[in-house]
């Protein structure tokens, strides 16, 4: 968990971008730890983004066919 | 006051009443709790109504069952029948009272406990320190200037306190085992789908597990038996049969393969922290060591799908009124609502390959050691943390032993570790899913061993 290197798209940009997406505004005042929260999820996602998984696993979801 | 196993025990025998064991934990809340803030709410008239059912039953030669008269509270993301479950915001204060109670709350009334509360916790629980905007911060009753942990932080300082010998909270990503660590008391994690979650309030559904808070091995062993039980109207219980522990807690850790945790465990911490989890191991004679496999991935998927389905369960509130949500939260769920489902679904992937290797990792061990928490409790306030020399969030980083366990839904008892230091530290006792009794023999010895203990509380 060093210094996070400078991001490789601009991620204010990707936030306010999605959230408009979904009928979100975020209040510019908010806005500054939104990202740098997003930063940090963006970059422990890298590693887990290049992690080899195997095709055959799958996610384990609770659903029943029909039921409750 | 005396605790679960006692208290029982007397009222069942007559020698003293529900309703004065009840009167004896109000008399405690109100002179007490404006110290440390972990009531939100006292339901005295039911507590006192409930209490004379059960000294009704006993002096009428009924089993008033094995919990009788010992008084409860509850975090306040659970139903309590007649008032509003506000889940630590003010967006729900709105909502009408609840119409029942949670399912883990009418279970631990039909065996005779007493609710006499709601307790304080972070807003819809993302936190780890009950640093609550309008409720105000939970205190820990070591140190009323520092933090009480979180989320469950009014389930932990209550019990720590002595205002109840037992609570119930809940635990996402170490929302039980965090303020259980830095209060200096028991908190269960039991195995993910092992207690029902109906009737409160959820944060992150793949992660969410309830589960109780008590002074003794023996004492949250007697609650555990009481909430177990298969519930259909929680589609992730499991719907096993009841496994009591409290009757083996005796075998201790004979023929356990025990061992303490090492590489990530090791790391990214204070100094004071591993020393007590090592000596506690020690004095343990746990001398071997395990590696988890890839523990930091396991932590960022818990992340990446903690933020998704929190920020998309309260999409709408932040849609309408972004602003009545706490300002320690808003950006935590407003980050969530934007995660590619990339992450997500990589995430969710990644969970069943981690479970596997865990899988394998448990034929070789039975119990794992760790320490609970990175540091003990900050001061209220605090923001930021220095570890390593790096700058890290105070509250946010306080996950991260707990978090790669959450994740794959592993039975994890959080105990405090006797004669850590100033402050209250804890000691992680893991085990492979649905053996919680493992992990309670081996608190069961080292609570016998005088290695774990709740450090006496000053006031």
């Amino acid at each position: 968990m060093t210094n996070p290197p400078t991001p490789p798209i601009d991620l204010q940009r990707y936030v306010d971008e999605a959230a408009a997406a979904i009928g979100l505004s975020i209040a510019p005042q908010d806005m500054p730890a939104v990202v740098a929260i997003f930063a940090n999820l963006a970059r422990v996602a890298a590693p887990l983004m290049e992690f080899p998984l195997p095709a055959d696993i799958e996610p384990s979801p609770v659903f029943i066919a029909g039921g409750r | 006051m005396a605790g679960v196993i006692d208290i029982a025990a007397a009222v069942r025998a007559g020698r003293i009443t529900a309703v004065d064991a009840t009167r004896a934990s109000l008399d405690r809340i109100r002179v007490h709790d404006s110290s440390i803030n972990a009531f939100t709410a006292v339901v005295a008239d039911r507590a006192l109504a409930a209490a004379a059912r059960v000294d009704d039953l006993v002096q009428s030669g009924r089993d008033p069952g094995p919990l009788a008269g010992v008084s409860f509270a509850v975090k306040n993301l659970f139903d309590i029948e007649g008032i509003t479950t506000i889940a630590g915001s003010r967006i729900d204060a709105a909502l009408p009272p609840a119409a029942r109670d949670a399912t883990l709350v009418a279970r631990l009334e039909s065996a005779g406990a007493v609710l006499v509360g709601a307790l304080n916790m972070d807003e819809y629980a993302f936190g780890f320190s009950t640093q609550n905007s309008h409720y105000g911060p939970t205190r820990n009753p070591h140190d009323v200037s520092r933090i009480a942990g979180g989320s469950s932080g009014g389930s932990a300082a209550a019990v720590a306190a002595d205002l109840v010998p037992m609570s119930l909270g809940s635990d996402t990503n170490g929302s039980i085992r965090v303020p259980a660590a830095l209060c200096g008391v028991f908190g269960l994690k039991p195995t993910y789908g092992r207690l029902s979650r109906a009737g409160t309030r959820l944060f992150a559904s793949s992660f969410d597990h309830v589960g109780p808070f008590a002074r003794s091995v023996g004492d949250i062993a007697a609650v555990y038996d009481a909430l177990q039980g298969p519930d259909p109207t929680d589609p992730v219980c499991a719907g096993r049969p009841v496994e009591p522990v409290a009757s083996v807690l005796h075998q201790g850790m004979d023929g356990l393969r025990v061992a303490l945790a090492a590489g990530y465990f090791t790391n990214a911490g204070h100094p004071e922290v591993f020393a007590a989890a090592e000596k506690a191991a020690s004095a343990l004679g746990v001398v071997r060591h395990v590696n988890l496999p890839e523990p930091a991935l396991a932590r960022a998927a818990a992340m990446i799908i903690t933020a998704s389905e929190g920020g998309e369960l309260h999409l709408a509130d932040l849609k309408a009124q972004a602003a009545s949500f706490d300002p320690m939260t808003r950006p935590l769920f407003l980050s969530g609502t934007v995660v590619p489902a990339v992450w997500y679904v990589r995430a969710q992937r990644f969970r069943r390959w981690y479970c596997r290797e865990l899988e394998a990792l448990f034929r070789d061990v039975d119990v794992i050691l760790a320490p609970a928490t990175p540091y003990p409790a900050f001061p209220i306030g605090q923001r930021m943390m220095e570890v390593d020399g790096r700058q890290l969030p105070a509250a946010g980083h306080l996950g991260v032993f707990t978090q790669p366990l959450s994740f794959a839904g592993l039975p994890v008892l959080a105990a405090p570790i006797a004669g850590a230091g100033p402050l209250p530290l804890g000691l992680q006792i893991i085990a492979a899913p649905w053996r919680e009794d493992l992990a309670l023999r081996v608190a069961a010895a080292g609570e016998a061993a005088g290695v774990l203990a709740p450090p006496p509380v000053k006031f």
